[in-house]
């Protein structure tokens, strides 16, 4: 039996088959934080409590939410929130869980949200590859504005807030908050210079709030709970519980909801999560998704919390683990990721969109053992003339990550040049199945 | 269905269901997203070059902006597609169990590359950058319907029942 038990507050319901309902929501407990704002805490209350909880965001930036919520100014004009439903970070697949087994819990905090920020209107930006996630969600927004949840005066009070669905429609991009409001206007998803940062002008030049779905599945516990407890939970920096998305080579893949700062990385793949399954040892972790770099099995030590993972070298990101066994080339990975980054650049800046595709071709060549002296180089000064020079982060996110794999697995980069790769046992590995148009 | 309303390109019900979305935001033009995987649907599975035009005379947008927007979104299609559209994920969490077998199976099984459509006009196959279920890779999105923890012969199976 592993010591690491996982904490069950977001995901407490989520066996039960009628919590996707109204009715079984409210059984257990549903809408009793919005409630609570509404009779008794004024919005700026509200804002306080997330600010006192140490809520930091879901969506892989890691920012104070009730920071963030203090950032929309007075003004005359309509503010928005727009949840961040993309869900597209490779290895990320929990605010799904979220969305298709308990999508009233997102709706009430998008609610106590709107009822902090005074916004009366929300939309849910939600992939289009989550079809499932978008009628479990277009679903509970009937029956909660059939119910007075929804629209004007809600619960009989002066609060009135309606809230759509948004599906976007294939692009990673947007789930980059600014390209998300972009998109959401009905244009290509476009990431914009920030400042001005959305909360101060976003939707239609409107100050707007920017959350994830998880984000603001925590606002309900923290509103019923209180701040304390939520502090309670975790540890500092990382307070309150977070949800996990391990995979890949993994004994026990899964959506796990955790408490930071009780165990180590390791303790977490090996203890809880049986190890790689496939009988041979770990050979890198990414911990928070594609975009931060790759740990290798000697840096796993760390405790599991965003400050220390960040002090490893990696970020927690959006609670993604990505594990691969010694089986695996580490230049296939990092192709694998190269790829991902040159298909999703939305073409803006030149770094992104050029640097990218010539990242992509490069590590290509590692991978087919055609890469010629002087690659490496090469490779490393192309990205390093990526890092920072662009709109957006999308393009660190692929330095980051392709920069880690050269410093850590360079023997095998080594191996695809060509002269060499005969020597090596990952050497020509693989030849790609077919190229990403 | 009898085009009544709109621009008249469209059926009544769609137009009604655009109608709708335009209620809901500030600037009609925040709906061409919704629109857009409606009209795809109503027009076969995909965005021609006249539907195009018909759509922003719609919105009374210029075509170039709706173009633009087909383009640049995975799921909108310029070209047309097979009756169903085969969505395989192939990022990382699929490709460690098995993405790539699957891959090379459907060019030999089926014949078709990233993109192309079977010679019946079945499928279109599409590999798809990260689905989100990761968690029980590797999967595929089959039209509207999800189907993880892929085999080759439970890509079959699916598919197999499929018109
Ligand atoms: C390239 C890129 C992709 C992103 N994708 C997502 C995403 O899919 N979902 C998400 O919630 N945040 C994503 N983010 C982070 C958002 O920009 C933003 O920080 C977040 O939605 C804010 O919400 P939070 O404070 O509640 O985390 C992405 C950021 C970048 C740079
Ligand atoms: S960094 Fe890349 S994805 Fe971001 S705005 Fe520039 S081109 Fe687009």
């Amino acid at each position: 039996m592993s010591k690491i038990q996982e904490h069950r507050v977001m995901l407490k319901y989520a066996d039960d088959p009628e919590q996707a309902t109204l009715a079984g929501y409210r059984h257990n407990g549903g809408y009793k934080a919005l409630e609570k704002a509404l009779e008794s805490m004024t919005p700026d209350q509200v804002t306080e409590e997330v600010l006192a909880s140490g809520l930091r965001g879901r969506g892989g930036a890691g920012f104070p939410t009730g920071r963030k919520w203090q950032f929309v100014p007075e003004t005359d004009k309509p503010k928005y929130l727009a949840v961040n439903a993309d869900e597209s970070e490779p290895g990320t697949c929990k605010d799904r869980q979220i969305m298709e087994l308990d999508p009233h819990q997102m709706l009430e905090g998008s609610l106590l949200c709107c009822y902090a920020i005074g916004a009366e209107t929300a939309y849910i930006y939600i992939r289009g590859e989550y079809p499932h996630s978008i009628k479990a969600t277009e679903r509970a927004i009937e029956e909660a504005r059939e119910a007075g949840l929804v629209g004007k005066n809600i619960l009989g009070t002066d609060f009135s807030c309606d809230v759509w669905v948004h599906p976007g429609a294939g692009a990673y991009i947007c789930g980059e908050e600014t390209a998300l409001l972009t998109s959401l206007e009905g244009n290509r998803g476009y990431p914009r210079i920030k400042p001005p940062f959305p909360a101060v002008e976003g939707l239609w030049r409107c100050p707007t709030i920017v959350n994830n779905v998880e984000s603001l599945a925590c606002v309900v516990h923290i509103i019923n709970n209180g701040a304390e407890w939520f502090k309670g939970l975790g540890c500092e920096g990382s307070t309150g519980t977070r949800l996990f998305c391990v995979s890949g080579h993994i004994a026990r893949p899964g959506v796990y909801e955790l408490e930071c700062g009780k165990f180590t990385l390791r303790e977490l793949l090996e203890d809880f999560c049986g190890g790689t399954g496939t009988g041979r040892p770990i050979k890198g972790v990414m911990p928070g998704g594609s975009s931060f770099q790759v740990l290798t099995p000697d840096e796993l030590d760390c405790t599991f919390d965003s400050d220390s993972v960040q002090k490893a070298g990696s970020s927690l990101g959006s609670g993604a683990i990505m594990v691969f066994d010694d089986s695996v080339s580490a230049v296939e990975v990092a192709l694998n990721i190269a790829e991902f980054y040159s298909h999703e650049s939305c073409g803006q800046c030149t770094p992104c969109r050029e640097g990218s595709d010539w990242v992509r071709k490069l590590v290509a060549r590692f991978c087919r053992g055609e890469a010629r002296e002087g690659d490496i180089e090469l490779l490393m000064d192309v990205t390093d003339r990526m890092d920072g020079t662009t709109i957006c982060a999308l393009a660190e996110a692929l330095v980051w990550p392709v920069q880690s794999y050269v410093r850590k697995f360079r023997s095998e980069f080594e191996a695809g040049i060509t002269r060499r790769a005969a020597e090596h046992e990952f050497g020509g590995f693989s030849k790609p199945v077919e190229s990403v148009p | 269905m009898r085009p009544v309303s709109g621009n008249g390109k469209f059926s009544a019900e769609l137009v009604k269901r655009v109608e709708a979305l335009w209620e809901r935001y500030p600037d009609r033009k925040a709906a061409l997203l919704p629109a857009l995987h409606l009209i795809q649907k109503e027009r076969d599975g995909w965005l021609s070059d006249e539907t195009i035009r018909d759509a922003a005379e719609l919105f009374d947008v210029p075509d170039m902006h709706i173009k633009g927007i087909v383009g640049f979104y995975d799921m909108f299609h310029g070209q047309p597609v097979g009756r169903h559209v085969v969505r395989l994920c192939k990022t990382l969490s699929c490709k460690l169990r098995g993405a790539d077998e699957l891959r090379a199976h459907v060019r030999e099984k089926y014949g078709v590359l990233n993109g192309e459509t079977t010679a019946d006009g079945r499928f279109t196959f599409k590999c798809f950058e990260c689905l989100g279920h990761c968690e029980v890779a590797p999967m595929m999105l089959v039209d509207e319907e999800k189907h993880t923890e892929l085999t080759t012969d439970k890509l079959d199976a699916v598919l197999e029942a499929l018109a």
